[in-house]
């Protein structure tokens, strides 16, 4: 009876250890370990997130490279209109040969908005944020209107590490501040003189108090600014080539301005990239005539040569910002990697069978199971009955 | 010599019984619950000779049953304990392995949606994306109805189980009983050895369904008790058990003793034995399980549902219920006399437990306690619609006429898992968008950026209104053009109930806008959030999250189940113990049988030699006299 279950315990433990071999796993079952196999399973959760966030990466890594694909030929169209924009400000073009850098100028506007409207692979649109189904940059006239949104989708590609696949239209193409970027000098439209606008600057910015400014000449050799209200901050007289400083800016101001020319400085606000090449079309188109058309013309070309400058260090801060999370993203793809190769390594140890020590518990309990049963065997076969 | 051929008549007659003990005992040498017998010999007293008495040969006084009651007392509580953990073990592992499977288990469901949830919200617009999310919500609802299930099917296992065992207790008191008469008849004189092994046999069977105590009486019979003192035997007369449905579910059985007074419940009382350890099963590891599930099941389906009302889906709308559940079940007790109605929601995530309570009226006023502990749970509320009772994260209405003394169940997450459904079919419902978004205008002067916005209330009725934030001044805007609100740089601004911040320092006259979200099909803001509940803590407080409670029952139950083993390794060595222990005290042993054989058979042809030689002198003293 007794030795009868002592062979049935034998027998489920080589059916055990059968089972632990046949499948590789220490734990068959979670009571056979509660603690491991329930650590298991989180280990388990963490590799396939980790795995998911592999994937992730690699969907973030894919849109960042297309987007940075698109703005390096924006930066090419912005250069070459840049470029066409300084040889057109040059004396020696006539108006024949500045209508030809207009059309191309233009042309070259008609691949930035295609640029802008560009799809990716599953037809949504690379920069209209979130509406991906909308044309994010649409024209009117000389009115180029953003129709997407200013949003920024994030993608998870770590264990609380979320970035962005993505910038908008909005933050690429639109929000770009003319002038210098703090503030814009401009001839008043009506001006009769020669004066063109020069490179201008922030010099205290404690005493610059954002407000808007009106140079206006008294007489050819002196001038007075005047404040949005009206009331006169300053007054000096004019040399062509002066640097006029007030209120903590300044900017350079060269050629002859008529009596009662003004100048208005105004707070830097946003123009859109194709607005301002546009403008400059418009303006190198133009044919001049007299000295007054050609100052407006130079004045034009350079306010809109500032506000080139403008977009092309907005495309390169993006581009940064765009390489610098691509960096990120293969960082954290080589940490998730390494972090799955521990855990796999930690969840071996807990799950899988040493098979060394398996394969020598099973030959043990063979003996053992095979000892037992001959010696059942020949202590059944004791009996006096046997002598009679 | 007369006397001569007596007493060697005494000797061939007690040893020829003497070899008919023997071979009865060879013939049962395999018979379970045989114990050995043994004859037992004494001296015939003779009669006087003058000076000397002479003996007058032998007899078998007793014929003994080799018996040790501790022993066999022991074997019987072994067996108890035995029975008990072989039930335990048998369906803890089965519902062990089937929390922890890959296949059946929730892991691999729940990782397979949060993946899917996030690949959604990598290509938020893309409709084959969105059904493929859709496929793993289902599959994952079917994953949790399936477990439910299949420990119903073990739920309604126990229930058949339990009823056998009833009705072989029946059986086996009904046995008992007969054989105590059978004993009292028979037991006049000597012992009927072979009765009482019988009797033995029966409560060892008996002890193996259910832990009894036992209590012999002056004429031989044995009364037998059982759970907390009720006779199930008493003498020739037996007292049945008997299952009917519980108190508050029509489909569990509940094991009742149907005594002289009525019946009374014995689920909590009856320990040991199969039948203690399917009530076991039951109370410590199927009812926690499914509570347990249910608890996961709730959780995970409202703060899903929850995170998913407050986005947008892709053809503009407040996102819908994405998985429905029933709310905790009320079960009235089958003894209410009144009838009053009770309707249970879940309040509070946070205080949830998934356990079974039961709702008392006494009269005048309502009180709730724990099913399993009986623990008082504090009711706060007065139990109207407008003002519920709160306990533990659960809202009670109570309504209509309770009469004293009146109960009802109200089932936390006991069956809940098993009604988890997808509601939503439609791939473009699926609201993985802000509801609303933040926008500068583009004119604005100042740097003032605005954060993206952030659902504070996603019930407030305007919350897909617009609005437009002015700045008045670079500390102060208004909204809509009304009011005058001081500006603190990075100070969340909440709307409509939606929430924004503005960081920098704006202009005059700089205007953002927050609006409904329309049209925008990339966005994944609130899908980014529904992956998030993945990982965040939802129960207990927020400190328990959703995979975290599963594994928690995983590891809860296989730490039972481990426990189990144990007892049960340790409960057959000490039952096949006690089992030799009887074996050896009164088993037979057929080499001493075969040794008695040969002792008696010489014995009696002593005895009969004896005869013999009383003939030879016989025939001596004729053949002197017949001269």
């Amino acid at each position: 009876m007794n030795g009868l279950q002592a062979m049935q315990r034998l027998q489920t433990a080589l059916d055990y250890t059968q089972r632990q071999i046949s499948s590789g796993r220490r734990i068959l079952n979670p009571s056979d370990d509660p603690i491991g196999s329930s650590r298991s399973l989180e280990l388990r959760e963490s590799i396939s997130r980790l795995q998911q966030f592999d994937r992730n990466s690699t969907i973030v890594g894919s849109r960042l490279g297309q987007e940075e694909s698109a703005l390096s030929a924006v930066n090419n169209v912005l250069q070459r209109v840049r470029v066409l924009a300084l040889q057109a400000n040059n004396a020696t073009q006539s108006n024949e040969s500045r209508g030809l850098i207009a059309i191309e100028m233009r042309e070259q506007l008609g691949n930035l908005v295609q640029l802008a409207n560009q799809q990716d692979g599953n037809g949504s649109y690379l920069f209209a944020g979130n509406r991906g189904d909308t044309q994010p940059v649409s024209r009117t006239g000389s009115t180029f209107t953003y129709n997407g949104d200013q949003g920024q989708r994030f993608i998870q590609i770590g264990e609380g590490r979320e970035i962005a696949d993505s910038d908008s239209g909005a933050a690429v193409f639109f929000q770009i501040r003319n002038g210098n970027g703090t503030f814009s000098a401009l001839p008043d439209p009506g001006n009769t003189g020669t004066g063109v606008v020069g490179a201008g600057s922030l010099v205290d910015p404690t005493l610059y108090d954002r407000g808007q400014y009106t140079v206006r000449f008294i007489d050819p050799d002196n001038y007075e600014v005047l404040d949005a209200l009206g009331a006169t901050v300053a007054t000096a007289s004019y040399q062509s080539g002066d640097t006029l400083a007030f209120s903590g800016i300044e900017f350079s101001l060269s050629g002859n301005p008529d009596t009662g020319d003004e100048f208005i400085v105004a707070p830097s606000r946003n123009q859109d990239v194709f607005s301002t090449i546009d403008r400059l079309a418009a303006a190198i188109g133009t044919a001049t005539s007299s000295e007054a058309t050609r100052a407006a013309m130079t004045n034009e070309i350079n306010a809109g040569l500032l506000n080139l400058d403008q977009a092309l260090g907005n495309i390169l801060d993006t581009r940064t910002q765009v390489g610098s999370r691509l960096a990120a993203v293969e960082d954290q793809i080589d940490s998730n990697g390494s972090f799955v190769l521990t855990m796999q390594s930690a969840l071996a140890e807990i799950q899988d069978l040493d098979y060394a020590e398996a394969i020598s518990r099973l030959t043990a309990e063979v003996t053992t199971l095979e000892a037992a049963q001959k010696s059942f065997i020949r202590t059944q076969q004791l009996t006096l009955f046997n002598y009679f | 010599m007369p006397d001569l051929l007596n007493t060697s008549l005494t000797g061939m007659l007690a040893f020829q019984r003497a070899l008919e003990i023997t071979g009865h005992n060879i013939s049962n040498a395999n018979t379970p619950g045989y114990s050995r017998q043994v004859a037992e010999f004494t001296t015939r007293v003779g009669g006087g000779s003058g000076r000397n008495y002479v003996g007058g040969g032998t007899q078998i006084s007793t014929i003994k049953r080799i018996y040790d009651n501790l022993l066999v007392e022991q074997l019987r509580t072994s067996a108890t304990g035995q029975a008990r953990f072989s039930a335990l073990n048998n369906l803890a592992g089965r519902v062990d392995s089937l929390l922890a499977d890959a296949d059946t288990g929730l892991n691999t469901g729940l990782q397979n949606f949060f993946n899917t949830m996030q690949d959604v919200s990598n290509n938020p617009a893309e409709i084959p994306t969105r059904q493929a999310l859709l496929g793993e919500a289902d599959g994952l609802a079917n994953r949790f109805r399936s477990l439910d299930q299949r420990l119903d099917t073990l739920e309604s296992e126990v229930n058949d189980r339990l009823t056998l065992a009833v009705d072989e207790i029946n059986r086996i008191a009904a046995d008992i009983a007969e054989t105590n008469d059978q004993i009292a008849i028979a037991g006049v004189g000597a012992l009927p050895n072979d009765l009482l092994d019988r009797r033995d046999a029966l409560v060892l069977e008996l002890s193996g369904l259910v832990s009894v105590s036992t209590i012999m009486q002056d004429d031989g019979a044995m009364n037998v008790f059982v759970g907390s003192g009720q006779s199930l035997v008493l003498g020739a007369n037996v007292q049945r058990f008997g299952t009917q449905a519980s108190e508050f579910d029509p489909t569990r059985v509940s094991v009742v003793y149907e005594g002289s007074s009525g019946t009374t419940p014995l689920d909590t009382s009856l320990s040991g034995g199969t039948l203690g350890g399917l009530l076991e099963f039951r109370s410590r590891v199927l009812d926690p399980s499914r509570q347990s599930l249910g608890q996961t099941a709730v959780a995970f389906v409202n703060r899903f549902n929850a995170q998913h009302a407050a986005g947008m889906d892709l053809r503009g709308n407040l996102g819908g219920d994405f998985f429905a559940i029933d709310p905790p079940r009320v079960l009235y007790s089958s003894n209410n006399t009144g009838s009053g109605t009770v309707t249970a929601a879940i309040d509070d995530l946070g205080a949830f437990t998934g356990a079974d309570y039961v709702l008392e009226f006494d009269g005048a006023a309502y009180s709730l306690s724990r099913a399993d502990t009986g623990q008082n749970v504090a009711l706060t509320g007065s139990g109207t619609a407008a003002d519920p009772f709160l306990a533990d994260g659960i809202s009670i209405e109570v309504g209509g006429a309770a009469a004293a003394g009146d109960r009802m169940m109200i089932r936390g997450g006991h069956n809940a898992a098993g009604t988890i459904e997808t509601v939503i079919t439609d791939p473009r419902a699926i609201a993985l968008a802000a509801p609303t978004r933040a926008q500068a205008s583009i004119a604005n002067i100042g740097d003032a950026t605005i954060s993206p916005a952030r659902v504070a209330d996603s019930t407030d009725p305007a919350l897909l209104a617009s609005s437009v934030i002015e700045f008045t001044s670079a500390t102060s805007y208004t909204i809509n053009g009304a009011g005058n609100f001081t500006y603190t740089d990075g100070d969340p601004i909440v709307i409509n109930g939606s929430s924004v911040t503005i960081n920098g320092t704006p202009a005059v006259g700089d205007q953002f806008t927050i609006e409904a979200n329309y049209g925008a099909s990339g966005d994944n803001s609130n899908g980014l959030l529904l992956t998030d509940i993945q990982s965040v803590g939802v129960l207990d407080g927020g400190a328990i999250g959703i995979g975290e409670s599963y594994a928690q029952l995983v590891a809860s139950v296989g730490g039972t189940a481990h426990q189990i083993q144990a007892g049960l390794d340790a409960q057959n060595v000490i039952y096949t113990n006690a089992e030799d222990a009887v074996l050896s005290k009164s088993g037979v042993n057929l080499d001493e049988e075969a040794a008695n054989l040969i002792r008696f058979q010489q014995a009696y042809q002593a005895a009969a030699q004896v005869v013999n030689v009383t003939k030879t002198l016989f025939d001596s003293l004729l053949a002197a006299t017949s001269r």
